[in-house]
């Protein structure tokens, strides 16, 4: 591996990453419903408002592992934000394209670590932004050689308040000839 | 699982009762739609294979819902998830069982938490291995 290569990587550490992510809807019953059927969760703070009480909530609960779904674009348009962000970009390179270019074009999720400061409830309107936290030198793995790039999410709520917060790993790694 | 175990019935060597998720082409399509992640290699298999997979597979985040689901139907509704750390490994492909099991690894009476490690395998090994933070009433 070149020096100059790390020293590229090395400078992406700290930096954001992307354009914030935002909600396209508030955390709502109806998404609730439908992934805790998909998933055959019966978790009565999920699903009943009389029964959530009971554990002293003020009402239903979003589940704490949906975190990602409220923030998720899935298949709606850029907004404007997301498009200023882009163009602002230009060809700037971000760290996954300079690992592609220098051959690490393969990727696996290795390790996502969620903490969760409070636990979301419908009406939540949630944002996340996402920060380059590290990236290793190279190491040699059971898939192949590469690097290991460590990715912060931060979630936030209407108010600003930290909600609760991501570490996405994952390994660009050559793949074997 | 209308009663919330305290943190004062629960001991460290604890263990759970394992959760068998048969992994129908249904549950990871069903799952990932819900969770709004679109990404084809999680429905669509003649892309899944292009890019190389054998079949769609399950996608991350239904996963730590997987492993959030698994403590909370043992601990029961009063429990507030606090922490979800895991670590990946072998796919959760169509036609497979995921089973995952697990115990209670450490308990903090101060901040009324315990942690319990978790393990889905599937008959290609580990999916996911882990530990759960979770807050427990008195």
């Amino acid at each position: 591996m070149s020096d100059d290569l790390q020293k590229t990587l090395d400078a992406f550490a700290g930096t954001p990453t992307g354009p914030k992510g935002t909600c396209p809807y508030p955390v709502n019953e109806p998404m609730i419903h439908h992934w805790c059927d998909a998933t055959g969760d019966r978790n009565p703070a999920y699903l009943d408002a009389a029964a959530a009480k009971e554990t002293g909530r003020d009402g239903v609960i979003a589940p704490p592992a949906m975190l990602q779904a409220w923030t998720m674009r899935g298949l709606r348009p850029a907004t404007a934000d997301e498009e200023a962000h882009a163009e602002a970009l230009g060809d700037q390179k971000q760290p996954l394209d300079v690992l592609d270019e220098a051959g690490f074009t393969s990727v696996v999720a290795t390790n996502c670590e969620q903490e969760y400061f409070r636990e979301l409830v419908p009406g939540d309107q949630i944002s996340h932004e996402v920060t380059t936290e590290s990236i290793s030198g190279e190491k040699k793995t059971g898939l192949g050689v590469g690097h290991f790039v460590t990715q912060l999410y931060t979630y936030k709520d209407a108010a600003g308040e930290v909600v609760a917060t991501m570490r996405f790993r994952i390994l660009k790694f050559r793949p074997p000839q | 699982m209308s009663e919330t175990r305290s943190l004062a019935s629960v001991s460290v060597g604890d263990a759970l009762p394992s959760l068998e998720i048969p992994l129908t082409r249904t549950l990871i399509v069903s799952t990932a739609i819900a969770s709004r992640d679109y990404q084809d290699v999680h429905h669509d298999h003649v892309l899944a294979q292009e890019r190389g997979s054998p079949d769609i597979f399950m996608n991350i985040l239904t996963t730590n819902g997987f492993v959030g689901r698994f403590v909370t139907d043992w601990t029961g509704a009063g429990a507030t998830l606090k922490k979800i750390d895991i670590r990946l490994g072998a796919p959760n492909y169509p036609g497979d069982t995921m089973t995952i099991e697990g115990a209670v690894t450490a308990k903090d009476e101060e901040a009324g938490t315990i942690e319990v490690s978790v393990r889905g395998a599937n008959r290609l090994g580990d999916h996911v291995t882990g530990t759960v933070l979770v807050a427990l009433p008195n």
